[in-house]
């Protein structure tokens, strides 16, 4: 219309208030998000900071030595590789094949309800009762002793529900159309999961496994009873053998040594994260490995 | 009756595709279809009008047995498909779901290439030795596709997810998958309806095309689309089937006031 009031398009007092009300949380949001990697950030700095000069080829490559306050990590670094690797071995075929039957095999009913609560609320369980139950069940009453396989089973244990979680629900997130057209061609269950289900859920897979490497790793109570020492002049030669782990180390470093200068505790939780990161970038370059293969 | 696979004596061939004799199928405590009876001769396409909650769909998946799937699902009587009995309980329901191809409202490829979609069926089909195209992958893909007209517009992107080709392409593709394994009937759910009006038309020429190679049944909300695209009509009402005869006779010279009244759209 030619005679159209100029005003027609110009902010109404509500508009604004509108636009000033969503300013608000967006600066709300935004401030939160700050505050969350502000201590990410310091963590990461004071480490480099205080930890970097420590750190060296002769720290990762040697033992400790003079009740720890000289020498280097290495047992300890050893000892986190093969608690991480043998408790991922145990957990993850078990914890993914478990949570492939949970969503993709069992009804949707009472008792699944019920062990799918069960899967959460443990994962919610202290590390210090993992513990103690791997001390029960794995040290005494299967007397594997104090040893790398009672620890990492103990490590499997606690971590296992976090895999489950996440394998289930990166599954879950395969729309359900892919499985019925599968299904409609006269696929089997376990061909739809071999061909459509899996390589569309392997990425959810990964970053669930991303998370338990990261928590197996730093974990310290779960070990403590059960195959981790404060000090041994051995490198572990078998899984039932004890080992020292960098996690253990860092707390006796930082709590139990008089006179330890101070960058070496520093230098050990640095070392501890590189070794989880770079753990992880393994993870995630099979993930981007997977993807330009395509179809697994 | 013999339903056992390894028999391959040759048999007169029956004179109907699908043969439903006394159709009762309910929904829980709902009953969907009721008696129904219906005769869809071989290598024609047939199809199935009626208003929402008719009971065409639920007869269409009752033809090759995925209402089961939801579990409260109760049939009585039975439907022969070729002469036969695919209730029997000796039946194989993988057989089921090769010998009778099924189309959807909404296109569903798999997320994997244009060439694997083409060749899934067929991978889980071929190795047990049955009935499927003998050829090598490449002349399954390249045939099945320019069945379906669409050779030409994707023989350069086989490798391309097939999810990102457009609704029209999709659907051609859903179609061409069920090729490769020879399935003896395809049945399609409202195939249109997530397409615009030129890919209705492409897949209406397309159905021309598969016409006395396969028998088609097609669901449809469009009566233009039953009109202009099938041979036979059955028009269903409240689970049961008013009238079924040829196409031009239906539209033109219905039997039953219930027809007239929703062919003239005055319900529906």
């Amino acid at each position: 219309m030619a005679t159209a009031n100029p005003t027609m398009f110009q902010a109404s007092d509500l508009n604004q208030h509108n636009e000033r009300v969503q300013r608000r949380y967006q600066l709300l949001f935004g401030l939160m998000t700050l505050l969350l990697i502000t201590p990410v950030l310091l963590i990461l700095g004071t480490l480099v900071v205080k930890g970097g000069g420590a750190i060296s080829w002769e720290f990762l490559l040697t033992a400790p030595t003079d009740g720890m306050r000289t020498g280097g990590v290495f047992p300890a670094l050893l000892g986190t590789i093969w608690l991480v690797t043998v408790a991922l071995l145990l957990s993850v075929p078990i914890g993914v094949f478990a949570a492939i039957y949970l969503s993709e095999y069992a009804g949707d009913n009472w008792f699944t309800r019920m062990i799918n609560l069960a899967i959460i609320n443990l994962a919610g369980v202290p590390s210090i009762v993992h513990a103690l139950f791997g001390l029960g069940a794995f040290v005494l009453f299967f007397r594997f002793g104090t040893s790398i396989l009672a620890a990492s089973l103990t490590l499997a244990v606690m971590t296992m529900p976090v895999v489950i979680v996440a394998t289930r629900e990166s599954l879950q997130a395969v729309p359900q159309a892919f499985r019925e057209a599968c299904w409609n061609m006269g696929a089997t269950r376990w061909q739809t999961i071999r061909r459509v289900v899996l390589p569309n859920s392997i990425t959810g897979i990964l970053t669930g496994v991303i998370l338990e490497v990261s928590r197996t790793a730093g974990e310290t109570a779960p070990i403590m009873f059960t195959g981790a020492v404060f000090f041994t002049p051995f490198l572990p030669q078998s899984v039932f053998d004890q080992t020292m782990a960098l996690s253990l180390h860092l707390f006796v470093a930082a709590t139990q040594v008089p006179g330890m200068a101070e960058e070496i505790p520093f230098g050990v939780a640095l070392v501890l994260i590189a070794l989880v990161l770079t753990m992880n970038s393994v993870s995630i370059a099979f993930r981007m490995w997977l993807r330009g293969k395509k179809k697994w | 009756m013999n339903t056992d696979q390894t028999a391959v004596l040759p048999q007169p061939t029956p004179q109907y595709a699908i043969d439903s004799q006394g159709l009762n199928l309910w929904y829980g405590a709902f009953q969907a279809l009721y008696e129904v009876d219906l005769r869809i001769r071989q290598g024609m396409i047939t199809s199935m009008i009626g208003p929402s909650g008719c009971g065409k769909s639920t007869f269409l998946r009752s033809v090759n047995r995925i209402n089961e799937r939801l579990g409260y699902v109760r049939i009585e009587g039975s439907i022969h498909v070729l002469g036969e009995n695919i209730y029997d309980p000796q039946v194989e329901l993988v057989q089921v779901r090769k010998q009778v191809g099924m189309v959807f409202q909404r296109p569903n490829p798999l997320p994997v290439s244009v060439r694997d979609n083409i060749l899934f069926s067929h991978r889980l089909h071929a190795k047990g030795g049955g009935d499927v195209h003998q050829g090598t992958p490449d002349e399954i893909v390249e045939q099945s596709l320019r069945q379906v007209l669409l050779w030409d517009k994707v023989k350069d992107q086989l490798k391309r997810k097939a999810t990102e080709l457009s609704l029209e392409e999709q659907q051609k593709l859903c179609i061409a998958r069920l090729l490769p394994v020879k399935p003896k009937m395809l049945l399609m759910d409202e195939p249109c309806s997530a397409l615009d009006p030129k890919g209705t038309e492409a897949v209406e020429e397309l159905l021309w095309e598969l016409r006395g190679q396969y028998t088609i049944l097609i669901v449809t909300h469009n009566m233009a689309q039953a009109r202009r695209a099938s041979e036979e009509c059955v028009f269903m009402l409240m689970g049961k089937v008013v009238e079924h005869s040829r196409t031009d006779e239906l539209f033109v010279t219905p039997a039953h006031r219930e027809t007239a009244d929703y062919i003239e759209g005055r319900y529906g």
